[in-house]
């Protein structure tokens, strides 16, 4: 009998097999190929749950498959790492990478889309570049896997590739995350080069190598050793950045809301963006060795957040919303990572994960109800006609809120309150602490304010008045995310541990190898290695409900307001009233205007410049040099005349100048 | 009665001489190629009278078998100077001047 990780490369072949299937055949088979994708993700989904439950068993999984280049000092391969936090998000991505699947017959076959196969295939690819991006057990095959996944959200962004707005979307996804994963592909090279190995786990893991270096207090490469792990992770954090849409490269993210709402959905839950913040995950070790890379994930992270939660309150496109909701959700992540929270960051992931691909999906269904409208301002009363939609919306959305006992305020609160607890020691982290909880208050506001606009109040266009109905491919994934929406928080439920003393914070037992960890893989060893300070206002448990009121209550804040503005029969734009801080919010903080002068008027008169000093200075001393020689051996080619005598008066010469230095080297004229 | 090697000598450096002012003046490539011949039996004439000179018959030796060489290299020299005045219509060897670069 083979056991669940003898057949984990399957988890990620399947989801291939059906890729090149589809694309082969795809036009003749049933629904374009959907059922292929489905048959292979749901088997991936098995193969997921069998190998989460083989490590709740107590073992895992480190296993070096193939080595497909060797050198002297360091070797290449493929391998599988399948840990807690690798298991974990295994069944998280097939999970949702199913529900999108069977969401997409509804959404895209009876539309009558063409080009189905391809969107299959893609998404075929998509979902294998992401799982054997998560149990990828090296830096260099996560980064191979890394920019598979880039390419695939390229691909599927530009779906509609007729449309000049989608082809430029996938261009701009692509080309913003390349900037980050240039830095990325350094820190790579940078981390083979320097400890001489890429594996995440193990013995000879990068992570221990840098361990190592920091206690023995080594120089590397002119830097002290803990400077250099910190150059290091700062590099792959750019990569992070990039693809977790963290500012600022976040730009592109807003417009990838081109591709079809299912892609969408699986980008922003499961694979593209969160593939940024998993990797700070899988390799927390090593940024836990570097408090500054550390302090700057966590900075950057709580400005994002809040950043992006701002814009999220003016926009009007229902996927907008969500699309900046998303940039904030992960900018949580990043701050909980940042601030020792590599629990509460990996528990917000998948959550996030679930109430986010609930939100997208349901953001679909509205838009299936609307007849492909997704202006918010045309919607409105949807509630009575789409219940099912409008429940689970409504699920994720409070999950989303952070409202309690909703599955994103467990995770969102311990998010913030491990970022409390350290700020309470080191004031600096405060600064990501307020940043984090404001957003709470805007999160609040922009999720009701969709939501109320969305199905409350009266119908506001004819579409609104007489929905396209949904079918049961539709209606089902959002049920299943939709209880997941509410109960996904259970596994971790740490404020009432800390109140009651029970043992339910499993999550975090989880993470922490009580089942079956590799070892430096675990949440305590982190922990050490980190050496974070906390405090606390009075108690333990005075400052975690503090927080939690404070976080419950700013989001009620947002929430209410968006009540008292937008649950009203026909509510009006009370955005108008900001006024020029509308128009900045509108324009997202001019952040495309920017890059695209930075681009523009910075960076291509430099690069002409360098092009001219190029064309000019270096080709020209380069034909210069042949122009001097050319120039010499024309005149030296007049010598062959073609004429025999000639050649025969040379020889002659040429003898007689030969015997001239023999003779008088050899001294017979002394 | 001998006659002393010096006096070899100095007829083939004349031999030679001769040769070579032909090889450089001359542009009939008739004259040229007896020029040429005319260098050869230079050369050969040293070879005997040092051979006789030191009681040694490799270098006659050496004489024959440079005749045979100069034999065939009269054979394929007037081959080309028929193929020169085919080509160019007479025997004037500064004319063919287009083998070169």
């Amino acid at each position: 009998m083979a056991t669940a990780f003898e057949l984990a490369p399957a988890i990620a072949a399947l989801p291939l097999a059906a890729f090149v299937v589809v694309l082969l055949v795809g036009d003749s088979m049933p629904k374009k190929g959907a059922f292929a994708g489905i048959i292979a993700t749901a088997g991936s989904l098995v193969l997921s749950l069998w190998a989460l439950a083989t490590v709740a068993g107590g073992e895992v999984y480190n296993q070096e498959l193939y080595e497909w280049a060797a050198g002297e000092e360091i070797a290449f391969h493929f391998g599988i790492l399948i840990d807690p936090l690798s298991a974990l998000m295994l069944v998280i991505v097939s999970l949702v990478a199913l529900l999108v699947h069977v969401f997409s017959l509804g959404y895209m076959n009876e539309e009558g889309e063409t080009g189905l196969p391809r969107y299959y295939a893609e998404l075929g690819l998509f979902t294998f570049s992401m799982l054997a991006f998560v149990y990828a057990d090296n830096l260099l095959m996560a980064f191979m896997f890394f920019e598979l996944v880039g390419l695939c959200s390229y691909l599927l962004i530009g779906f509609w590739f007729r449309t000049p707005s989608a082809s430029s979307a996938a261009k701009k996804a692509f080309l913003v995350t390349r900037f980050g994963d240039y830095f990325f592909l350094i820190g790579v090279v940078g981390i083979a080069a320097t400890f001489g190995t890429l594996s995440f786990a193990g013995e000879s893991s990068f992570v221990v190598a840098a361990e190592e270096a920091i206690s023995g207090g080594e120089t590397l490469f002119g830097f002290g050793a803990e400077t250099w792990v910190t150059i290091l992770g700062l590099l792959v954090l750019g990569g992070v950045i990039g693809k977790s849409a963290q500012f600022p490269l976040h730009t592109w993210l807003p417009d990838a809301m081109e591709g079809p709402t299912t892609v969408s959905a699986l980008i922003h839950a499961a694979t593209m963006v969160a593939a940024g913040v998993y990797l700070v995950a899988r390799m927390y070790g090593f940024y836990a060795l570097s408090p500054t890379a550390l302090a700057i994930i966590a900075f950057v992270g709580g400005f994002t957040a809040l950043f992006a939660a701002s814009m999220g309150v003016v926009k009007d496109d229902i996927k907008q919303v969500l699309a900046y909701s998303t940039i904030s959700q992960y900018g949580y992540m990043m701050l909980g990572l940042g601030v020792g929270g590599y629990v509460a960051g990996v528990f917000h992931l998948m959550n996030h994960a679930f109430f986010k691909a609930l939100l997208f999906l349901g953001a679909g269904a509205v838009i299936i109800l609307m007849h492909h409208e997704q202006d918010m301002w045309k919607m409105g009363g949807l509630k009575d006609q789409a219940p099912v939609a409008y429940y689970t919306f409504l699920a994720g959305a409070l999950a989303l809120a952070g409202i309690v006992p909703f599955s994103g305020f467990w995770s969102k609160d311990e998010v913030l309150y491990d970022a409390l607890i350290l700020g309470l020691e080191e004031p600096i982290f405060l600064i990501a602490y307020a940043m984090g909880l404001i957003a709470v208050f805007f999160t609040g506001f922009y999720t009701f304010r969709m939501v109320f606009l969305t199905f409350h109040g009266e119908p506001r266009s004819e579409a609104a008045r007489d929905p396209h109905p949904i079918g049961a491919a539709v209606k089902l994934p959002l049920i299943v995310l939709g209880v997941l929406a509410v109960v996904a928080g259970i596994v971790n439920l740490a404020p009432i541990a800390k109140l009651t003393g029970a043992e339910i914070v499993f999550l975090e037992h989880w993470l922490d190898g009580e089942y079956g960890a590799v070892e430096g893989l675990t949440y305590h060893e982190y922990h050490e290695l980190m050496g974070h300070e906390t405090s606390y206002i009075g108690s333990e448990t005075l400052t975690m409900l503090l927080g939690a009121a404070l976080s419950l209550g700013l989001a009620f804040a947002g929430a209410g307001l968006a009540w008292t503005l937008y649950n009203v029969p026909e509510p009006k734009e009370h955005t108008r009233r900001l006024g020029r801080a509308r128009e900045v919010l509108g324009n997202n903080y001019y952040q495309d205007e920017y890059q695209v002068w930075l681009a523009r008027d910075l960076t291509l008169p430099f690069s002409r410049t360098a092009d001219r000093f190029d064309q000019s200075v270096i080709d020209g001393v380069v034909n210069g040099v042949s122009s001097v020689s050319l120039f010499g051996s024309g005149r030296m080619k007049r010598l062959q005349t073609g004429v025999v005598t000639n050649y025969a008066a040379l020889l002659v010469l040429g003898f007689l100048a030969l015997l001239v230095i023999f003779g008088i080297n050899g001294g017979w004229f002394v | 009665m001998t006659v002393a090697v010096e006096y070899y000598v100095l007829l083939s450096a004349a031999l030679f001489c001769i040769g070579l002012f032909g090889v450089l003046t001359r542009k009939n490539a008739l004259m040229f190629l007896m020029s040429v011949e005319i260098m050869l039996n230079a050369a050969n004439i040293n070879l005997i009278a040092f051979s006789f000179y030191h009681g040694n018959l490799t270098g006659q030796v050496f004489a024959l078998f440079t005749m045979a060489l100069a034999a065939a290299e009269v054979a394929i020299g007037l081959g080309i100077i028929l193929v020169l005045y085919r080509n160019f219509e007479g025997i004037d060897v500064t004319v063919p001047a287009a083998m070169r670069w």
